[in-house]
């Protein structure tokens, strides 16, 4: 076992001792690391916005090219700092209006067209295009049934009896596998980040993997 | 029957020890259990495969933060060094700001294993935030987006950017992201713009996505660490990496890992089982 030489691999492998200590019980050297992160990330992360955000789109623009249309942007989005006037509180509704207005427009109809038409488009295609036949049609007629009874499980516009009862029922199993599914991979996710750490430990901090 | 009852009442930090020896035993070990590509990492790679060397540049955008590294490094590494295998020409761009750090530090580790050269080979445009707005100003030009890359320098300058307008010249765009920045991929530039998209992401987010691989609007998925180690394997064994296998090296441990969790599940539920039924004869 060879300890690295480098300090910065010393800090990183401390602060993630320090993390991993939570398992045991809250301590204060969790609460240091975890502050520390917070507070590293907010700052870096103003840093990073500041250089790629303001100065290009507002700085550069004004005070270089001497453009000053861009100050009107530029005031609109700092009326988001009224947020913190009780008086003038009010006037946060209008960056928003103006953010919410364009994200809208420029998401609405590629959201539909990508989301809900090709989706239906591909449901329905699967299940019908009967040349490719085997196993893809059997699969195209599974997602059919099962798109069909997941959405028969929230029609709530007439109680759940009759046909439209056992329709949600098989809908239930289909969303219970689909939960199943993201469980499974939410596992392996959070598992992999551990893996990521332990290797670490072991490769850069004490050498004893090569 | 006292042993199955206390079996669902073990406790939390014996299954956290155990859990720890089973990730530090396989990786320190090397196991090597079997690991076969799954159709989408086929899909995704085949893709990349067919592209022309030397043709217009694909467009890779590495939106995630360290918190994501042990899934979605790897997986940026092996798709770069599949590309500069194959005299692929890149653009690595970001939508995160804590991205900059992490691309960088895979180009200088992979670029220099096949001598690609910085300007002709790759580009790396950097951080820009505004995710949707971006993806959609690439559509237009991408200098709209990226006047200049990461250090400053005009896109014009660099040759290799000589042809590249918008998606029509960018023969595949690929996502590897650990949030939803994936769907606005597929929503912007997939759907508006008409470009072929594949994705990369964590594990927790593959099955959000699975319906656009069966819809055509996904060309290939890479899961997590799993695709990750898959993309490694397909490079290895096509003679483009020599390299050691990272996410490999993990998937051992997952392995293992998923074995002791299952364990633990059908042992909890007998042990719930025995507890009801030992309540039930009181």
């Amino acid at each position: 076992m060879i300890f690295s030489t480098n300090p910065w691999v010393w800090v990183a492998a401390i602060l993630t001792l320090c993390i991993f200590s939570f398992l045991y019980r809250e301590n204060p050297f969790y609460r240091f690391a975890e502050h520390l992160f917070v507070g590293v990330s907010a700052g870096y992360g103003v840093a990073v916005y500041f250089n790629n955000a303001i100065m290009p789109n507002l700085y550069v623009p004004v005070f270089v090219h001497h453009d000053y249309l861009f100050i009107i942007p530029g005031l609109i989005g700092m009326m988001f700092f009224f947020r913190f006037s009780s008086k003038l509180g009010f006037l946060i509704l209008i960056p928003l209006a103006m953010l919410l207005g364009m994200s809208s427009g420029m998401g609405i109809a590629p959201t539909i067209q990508a989301d809900i038409i090709r989706q239906m488009q591909s449901t329905i295609g699967d299940a019908t295009s009967a040349g490719q036949g085997g196993w893809a049609l059997v699969w195209g007629i599974v997602t059919f049934i099962g798109v069909i009874a997941t959405l028969s499980y929230f029609f709530f516009s007439r109680e759940q009896k009759g046909a439209l009862k056992v329709s949600a029922n098989i809908g239930i199993w289909f969303i219970m596998i689909g939960f199943g599914a993201s469980f499974g991979n939410t596992v392996m996710a959070r598992i992999s980040l551990l893996i990521g750490r332990v290797q670490f430990l072991l490769t850069d901090w004490i050498h004893i993997i090569k | 029957m006292k042993i199955l009852e206390k079996m669902s009442s073990i406790d939390r930090r014996v299954i956290f020890l155990l859990v720890a020896l089973a990730v530090i035993i396989p990786l320190v070990a090397n196991i090597g259990l079997p690991s076969r590509p799954g159709k989408y990492t086929i899909e995704m790679y085949g893709f990349i495969d067919r592209l022309p060397a030397k043709s217009q540049p694909l467009l890779i955008d590495a939106t995630y933060s360290p918190s994501m590294m042990p899934e979605l490094q790897p997986m940026l590494k092996a798709i770069l060094r599949h590309c500069f295998a194959r005299k692929v020409r890149v653009m690595l761009m970001t939508l995160d700001p804590n991205g900059p750090a992490l691309c960088e530090a895979a180009l200088r580790e992979v670029a220099p294993e096949y001598n690609a050269v910085y300007g002709e080979d790759y580009v790396f445009l950097g951080f820009k935030p505004g995710s949707s707005a971006v993806i959609m100003a690439i559509g237009e030009n991408v200098r709209q987006a990226f006047p200049a890359d990461n250090y400053g320098k005009p896109l014009s300058e660099f040759p290799m950017m000589a042809d590249v307008r918008n998606y029509a010249d960018i023969p595949l765009v690929v996502s590897i992201a650990g949030s939803a920045i994936t769907q606005g991929w597929v929503i912007y530039a997939g759907t508006r713009y008409h470009a072929s998209v594949g994705a990369g992401c964590t594990a927790v987010s593959t099955a959000d996505y699975y319906p656009f691989l069966q819809s055509g609007q996904l060309v290939g998925l890479l899961n997590g660490m799993k695709g990750a180690s898959e993309y490694e394997w397909l490079n290895q064994r096509n003679g483009y990496s020599t390299a050691r296998r990272e996410a490999g090296k993990g998937m051992d441990a997952v392995s293992i890992v998923h074995l002791l969790l299952m364990l633990f599940i059908v042992l909890g539920n007998i042990g719930y089982l025995a507890g009801r039924r030992a309540a039930q004869k009181q």
